[in-house]
């Protein structure tokens, strides 16, 4: 066996950093390798928050961070879906909500049940037999929700500079070592980093870089072959405001994603505020009119915290480049219109752990990470894609280009099948699975022309008490769950209890 | 209500009779009608034998009894496939129908075994894996499902009677609603202006129109290959075999396992039933003459024959579409793969689940056709790789096809797997598709290519504290194998056959 890897310095600043270098730290540290944090300026505002689907709290149950802490040091408010609205012109609103429950034998969903009520005449929406949606619009939290069959879990809206620092004292707890910098130019020898050479002259050499920095790729973006390809031409938008509103009383269980006319803006609960972000397209409307604009799309005064910044959409070529391996928004980035910044952070991390290199001399793993990287970016791109395609907004010049433009064929061959049939084909490394994906077609009034006909088996009238029995489910379901506040208060009690034991 | 569409298959064999039955049992008469015209001249191929653990939720899904079916088809358990003297001279190792190592943690076990192994631990990677110690020991219990200890760390599939499978099919699908029509197709009547098949025209002159036509003529595939014209993609650079040699022998020990065993131009099958042992040799005709594989397959039988060898020619492959017009092509009449890994039968099952929930109207539907065929192309190719794998990770010089076989160019895809597990001993999971990286690691590890290195994940735990960990998962694991039942007393309890006369003799079977 060649010489093993020693020494990883992860590049980067704000969460991702962080994630990345907790992650190898509790992995690895233990096989002798040293992780080192070259921090670069935070990229964050003030005004900015993380919305975090539920699968992050698998993250910190494995790195050891424990979850009451984000509720009572990130202002976190936990979430049950993100809601929907103006996405059309007649349709109401629709709940994504985060339904987990397991896939279903024979892969006989509930959505095929419902297509068939629904050419039957059922009036019902499709979300009201999602768990979460209910769950959401209820107010509840689902907590540990749900029997065999019928199950949702929250994800998390996060004051982004908080969770940062939490999870930077924690992983410095843990002994990795940083060091606040900037770089000033980086060594190379072909495809390998030697050394990252600092703003005080400080040279930092490593086996193997993780460029944890954000769009600004300070280490992948000077690497061969891993250039960016754009996705502007099916993801129009390029600008992005954050900002800050008032609080939410009583606070609601769900992020609002409302579309407008040149764009979108989200607002997502957290404990003090309601942090606020628009996302559009230049050429359609200028900073200035938008945030003009916004407390009225909003329909709430907005913070005097207003910063706007470019937003690029896109993938890099190639993810890992020699010694240099690149996660989350270093190797692509979307909007964040589902929530998935951090989802992708510890995707990539835990995807480089499983694919951690064996040795310091080559990279055979590089190529296996990036196409898994690359499919994971596609398939969250054509999710996030679906939204615009499917948008109603008719007479509006940039919604009508949207809804008319092609797309990928990934994308078509998932709307197409779910027009004829109702099924979603899925892809190796989805983050969304069918259940999410029959949320966002059908909430965007997308309506499946057929069923499978294994639903013809069923007689009508236990098709009729199968979909009433999952309506009675779910309301007792969601009955038992606590409201946001009354979550919230439940983890102050139990901190306090856990302080005062320890004092 | 509408009408209900017709479906008609063409062809009673295996597939034919497990399309009938899923249709039959799977969606209402009010839906579609099931119509089965076969000939009793035709003899049936009779795929395979053996299985894979997935025909047991086919069997779940159109609610087949297990230990009354077992019964019918004299059937016995399979717990993995036994491979000898692949990839060199002397190798033993059995592909498990279950994981390496503790559940939940195949991700990371075997890269703890290549680390114990370098601090000195003895033993094969089989010894870490349930199925493969109760294959070994033809132990057979059924699973613990609930749990995540030791019973739950195996999955089981069958060795059963394919014609006595179809026979019992056949009898559920009647019983259910399949009309059977006695015939020989004499002309097959297209539509003039689109092509679709209209209806099947007998030599009793008997005309059977359908909607839908499902094509389970086996190797001839009359409608898909001859009526429709759809190619065929030819996969033999790859896979040279082109012949199989078959013949059954006296009963002997009811081993809970396929045995495969590498020969001079191919390899050598055996299969043990409740009633007899099924035997073959697959070879290649392009390093040995069909008469010589025949003689060599009869020198190696354990028992006495009880049947002429009878000869079948293939060629590995598939068509270029399984589905085109109104006709959806199912088991040999869409493709074949040698029987290598027992996955003809699952290729049926998994073009039969697939079709159902897409089954067209009363016009087919392109964007419902382009997903299945881009499914069962995934399936086929993925197999496909698996299999040349086998042949690929060999070092045996003795006979010419492994040598061939060693220098061939494979496809990328495969490539790529192998020389990242040569080099970090990371195997690429796929969600569709048959094997998970267990069955990728027995094969790789059995054929004799150990990993350069392995993952620092593994390097956390001091030394001797893994190899102990190792040492009492090993010898816990055959603590527990020690309290199964003996595999044949397992079957005489729970689904012994009735000591009756088998039809026999007119089948070659894969």
């Amino acid at each position: 066996m060649t010489r093993r890897i020693e020494q990883v310095v992860v590049v980067g600043a704000d969460a991702p950093a962080w994630m990345a270098a907790a992650a190898i730290q509790n992995s690895v540290s233990a096989a002798g390798i040293r992780v080192r944090v070259i921090e670069l300026p935070t990229q964050l505002q003030p005004a900015d928050a993380y919305s975090a689907l539920p699968e992050l709290a698998g993250f910190h149950h494995r790195i050891g961070l424990p979850e009451d802490l984000l509720f009572t040091l990130c202002k976190a408010v936990p979430i049950a879906g993100r809601r929907f609205s103006n996405w059309s012109g007649a349709a109401l609103p629709f709940i994504h909500g985060f339904d987990r429950s397991p896939p279903p034998a024979a892969g006989l969903g509930f959505t095929q049940l419902w297509i068939k009520g629904r050419q039957k005449g059922l009036r019902t929406e499709f979300e009201n037999f999602s768990l979460a949606s209910v769950a959401a619009k209820a107010g509840r939290v689902p907590v540990a929700a749900g029997g065999a069959a019928l199950h949702a879990a929250f994800g998390y809206n996060l004051d982004a500079g908080a969770y940062s620092a939490l999870l930077r004292h924690f992983t410095m707890r843990g002994g990795v070592e940083s060091k606040a910098a900037t770089i000033a130019d980086v060594e190379t020898e072909g495809d390998r980093i030697i050394a990252v050479i600092l703003n005080d002259g400080e040279r930092v050499e490593a086996d193997l870089f993780v460029d944890a920095s954000g769009p600004r790729a300070a280490l992948i973006g000077r690497m061969r072959g891993a250039d960016v390809e754009s996705w502007r031409e099916w993801l129009p938008c390029d600008r992005m405001l954050v900002a800050s509103a008032r609080g939410l009383r009583p606070l609601p269980a769900f992020s609002q994603i409302s579309a407008f006319r040149h764009g979108w803006i989200g607002l997502s609960p957290l404990q003090d505020r309601t942090a606020v972000v628009a996302v559009y397209d230049s050429r359609e409307t200028s900073d200035q009119a938008v945030l003009e604009d916004l407390p009225a799309l909003a329909n709430m005064p907005i913070g005097g915290d207003a910063i706007v910044s470019g937003l690029s959409q896109g993938i890099r070529r190639r993810a890992w480049v020699g010694n240099c391996v690149a996660i989350g928004e270093s190797a692509f980035s979307l909007e964040p219109l589902d929530g998935t910044q951090l989802h992708i952070v510890h995707y990539c991390i835990s995807q480089l752990m499983t694919l951690f290199p064996v040795e310091a001399g080559a990279f055979p793993e590089a190529e296996l990470y990036d196409r898994i990287v690359h499919r994971l970016a596609v398939n969250l791109r054509d999710f996030q894609l679906a939204h615009y395609k499917l948008n109603r907004r008719f007479d509006m010049p940039f919604w009508d280009a949207c809804r008319d433009a092609a797309v990928p064929e990934t994308l078509q061959r998932k709307l197409d099948v779910f027009t004829a049939r109702g099924r979603v084909p899925l892809n190796d490394d989805e983050t969304f699975q069918e259940q999410d994906w029959d949320s966002l077609f059908i909430g965007h009034g997308l309506m499946p022309q057929s069923y499978d006909p294994r639903v013809d088996a069923i007689p009508e009238q236990e098709h009729i008490a199968q979909v009433q029995a999952r309506l009675n489910d779910i309301v007792g379901l969601v009955e038992a769950m606590p409201p946001v506040d009354d979550f919230l208060a439940g983890v102050n009690s139990r901190q306090a209890a856990e302080a005062e034991a320890v004092g | 209500m509408s009408e209900p569409l017709d479906i008609v298959i063409l062809g009673g064999g295996t597939a034919g009779w497990m399309a009938a039955t899923a249709l039959v049992s799977l969606i209402p008469p009010t839906s579609y009608r099931v119509r089965l015209v076969e000939s009793e001249e035709i003899g049936i191929v009779g795929v395979g034998e053996a299985t894979f653990p997935e025909i047991r939720n086919f069997n779940d899904a159109i609610g087949i009894d297990e230990a009354e079916m077992m019964r019918a088809t004299n059937a016995a358990f399979k717990l993995g496939i036994q491979f000898v003297d692949w990839g060199f001279k002397g190798s033993c190792y059995i592909h498990p129908f279950g994981v390496h190592g503790p559940v939940g943690m195949d991700y990371i076990f075997h890269h703890r075994w290549l680390r114990a192994r370098r601090l000195g631990l003895k033993g094969d990677i089989q010894d870490y894996s349930f199925a493969a110690q109760a294959a070994r020991d033809c132990r057979f219990e059924l699973p613990e499902t609930r749990s995540t200890n030791l019973d739950s760390a195996y999955t089981y599939a069958y060795h059963f009677d394919a014609g006595l499978y179809a026979v019992y099919l056949r009898g559920l699908a009647e019983k259910r609603g399949v009309i059977r029509t006695e015939g020989k197709v004499k002309d097959v009547v297209q539509d003039p202006e689109t092509g679709d098949i209209r209806s099947l025209l007998l030599e009793s002159g008997e005309t059977i129109s359908g909607d839908l036509f499902i094509d389970c003529s086996g190797f001839r595939s009359l409608l898909l290959g001859k009526t429709l014209g759809v190619g065929w993609e030819d996969w033999s650079k790859w896979l040279p075999c082109d012949r199989a040699v078959a013949v059954p022998s006296e009963r002997d020990e009811l081993s809970p396992y396929t045995r495969s065993t590498a020969m001079e131009a191919g390899w050598r099958w055996r299969i043990p039933l409740q009633h007899r042992t099924g035997n073959g040799y697959v070879f290649s005709t392009s390093f040995i003459g069909e008469d010589e594989a025949a003689a060599s397959l009869m020198r190696s039988l354990e028992t006495k024959a009880l049947a002429e060898p009878r000869m079948l020619k293939f060629q590995a492959g598939r068509r270029v579409v399984n589905w085109a017009k109104n006709c959806v092509a199912i088991g040999l009449a869409g493709g074949f793969l040698e029987p290598l890994e027992s996955t003809s039968i699952y290729l049926i099952q998994v073009a039969i689940m697939q079709l159902v929930p897409l089954l067209p109207g009363k016009s087919v539907d392109p964007r419902l056709r382009d997903e299945f065929n881009r499914l069962i192309d995934l399936q086929y190719e993925r197999i496909r790789d698996f299999l040349i794998l086998h042949y690929k990770l060999n070092t045996r010089e003795d006979a010419e096809i492994w040598r061939y076989c060693a220098a061939m160019d494979v496809p990328e895809s495969l490539t790529r797997k192998i020389e990242l597990f040569r080099h970090s001993a990371i195997i690429e999971r796929y969600r569709d598709g048959l094997f998970p990286p267990t069955s990728w690691l027995s094969v790789f590890i059995g054929q004799g290519l150990i990993p350069e290195a392995y993952s620092p994940l593994a390097d956390t735990m001091p030394g001797e504290n893994l190899v102990a960990h190792m040492d009492a998962f090993r010898v816990d694991i055959l603590d527990r194998v020690e309290e199964m039942r003996r595999h044949e007393r397992f079957i005489d309890l729970y689904c012994a056959a009735e000591p009756a006369v088998a039809p026999m003799g007119t089948e070659v079977r894969l």
